[in-house]
């Protein structure tokens, strides 16, 4: 696995995780993108896995079946907002 | 599939992962079964701190001592790097009745051990950026630290394999096998598993899988909401807390006229800054039974509070929000122990916000308890049948 110039790739740009940590992560149990995500931070970062939750399902999806996948959970917010937008806000908002 | 084992351990979390690799180091063979996968729960959605300050003086602050010692050297122990840095920390004293809850408090430490005093706003503020201007000081002590859960619960899993333990993940369990009375196993969606002794570690979902023994565990889901912010060059100095924790925590009746939504909330300070950069802002501590959503009214709360402690944080940018549930109980000790009446089944669960920091001593106290029918210390506080009537 390891030299192939494609294993080389970053699959999450944020944190850097390249294409063969993830298949790293998925060798060693990993079974959905919270799994992927625990072992290598992929996802943990500024874009919160915009781009490589789409790309790890697909790896994960070669591996088991995709209805035997778990979707990662998505949460607030919905794009960076700074502290001072919430805390501005009306208090019943 | 069926499999024999001495342990059959309930949960992959930082406890269970824990126990795992004492008791396989112990060399028992050992089963742990986990129903998604690694630091899923609680252990995953924590502020990451070993946090000496905020334990009762007593037995809770002595285990928290005692972990702490393990951790200095756990990473080259388990040979996996787990990110445990002793920055020191400091509890936040913003009126004359937290200054007397904390001088109080630090006082009865230190007779356990804790290096912990009482420091000016302007020493405060050496140690830490962008406080408060209204702060009368801090507690601080140095031996406070954090550590990253999931590394943590990665090296014992890890370490407990190479000890032979067998990890399963995606193993739910449903319930336990019964003979003549007495639990020996539990039944999985991977198969059964018979074993000597089986380790219930769920955290707040043990009281679930307790109920099908018609045990009623004193554990109760408490939710703890965090805020995650984009990754920044060091702020955060150690960790810090703020006094209103403490006081919410183990003095209740101070607050309990208040008719603020933010103690309703149970919120109170907690500031810790990971090794890539984010900032984790704490915490909430609701009942809310089993909802892990994470709400508009305590993420403002959280914030509201947080730039009250330190203005410095408001420019920063929220990246995403957390919610772990905490396995309450009413003294706010955990149940590590065998279960009275319930041959064969130990229990090592409700260890609230403190699950991290105790993670390390648990194993030991466990492995104790069931290797050599005693703990190196006493832990009858920690009797999961204290609460019997």
């Amino acid at each position: 696995m390891t030299g192939s110039p494609e294993n080389e790739i970053y699959i999450c740009r944020c944190e850097e995780v390249t294409r063969e940590e993830i298949l790293a992560a998925i060798a060693d149990g990993a079974t959905t993108v919270k799994g992927v995500k625990i072992r290598t931070e992929a996802g943990m970062g500024l874009c919160q896995g915009r781009t490589c939750r789409r790309l790890i399902s697909q790896m994960l999806a070669r591996t088991r079946p995709p209805s035997d996948i778990y979707p990662p959970t998505i949460r607030t917010p919905v794009r960076t907002a700074k502290i001072r937008e919430y805390t501005n806000g009306e208090d019943d908002l | 599939m069926s499999m024999t084992a001495d342990a059959a351990i309930i949960g992959g979390g930082v406890i269970g992962a824990s126990i795992a690799y004492r008791l396989a180091k112990a060399g028992k063979k050992v089963v742990l079964c986990e129903r998604y996968d690694f630091a899923a729960g609680a252990t995953g959605s924590c502020d990451q701190c070993v946090f000496l300050q905020s334990k009762n003086p007593g037995i809770h602050l002595k285990l928290a001592l005692d972990s702490s010692a393990i951790f200095q050297d756990l990473s080259k122990e388990l040979d996996y790097t787990i990110d445990y840095f002793k920055h020191g920390g400091m509890i936040t004293i913003e009126n004359e009745m937290e200054m007397a809850v904390m001088s109080d408090f630090a006082e009865k430490q230190k007779k356990i051990g804790l290096d912990v005093e009482i420091i000016s706003r302007a020493e405060a503020a050496k140690r830490q950026r962008g406080l408060a201007g209204h702060l009368l000081g801090c507690t601080y002590s140095p031996q406070d630290g954090h550590v990253n859960p999931f590394k943590l619960t990665l090296g014992f899993v890890k370490a407990a394999q190479k000890h032979g333990a067998l990890i399963l993940i995606d193993a739910e369990v449903f319930g336990f096998k019964l003979e003549s009375g007495r639990i020996k196993g539990i039944k999985t969606s991977k198969g059964d598993v018979e074993a000597g002794v089986t380790v219930l570690a769920a955290g707040a979902w043990s009281p679930v899988l307790a109920k099908t023994l018609d045990l009623a565990l004193p554990i109760k889901p408490r939710r703890g909401q965090i805020v995650i912010t984009e990754p920044v060059a060091p702020y955060v100095t150690g960790n810090l807390l703020s006094g209103q924790y403490i006081v919410a925590k183990y003095h209740p009746e101070i607050l309990a006229d208040s008719k603020s939504l933010a103690v309703r909330l149970g919120v109170g300070l907690s500031l810790t800054q990971t090794s890539k950069g984010d900032i984790l802002i704490g915490a909430t501590r609701e009942f809310a039974g089993y909802d892990l959503r994470n709400t508009r009214e305590a993420i403002r709360e959280i914030l509201k509070n947080a730039s009250r402690l330190v203005p410095g944080l408001e420019d920063l940018h929220v990246i995403r929000v957390m919610a772990g549930l905490r396995p309450y109980t009413p003294d706010g000790l955990p149940l590590v122990g065998f279960v009275k009446d319930r041959e064969g089944l130990f229990i090592a669960a409700g260890h609230e916000g403190d699950g991290i920091a105790l993670s390390a001593i648990t194993g030991v106290i466990a492995r104790g308890l069931i290797c050599d029918g005693k703990a190196y210390t006493d832990v009858s506080a920690l009797d999961p049948n204290r609460f019997d009537a």
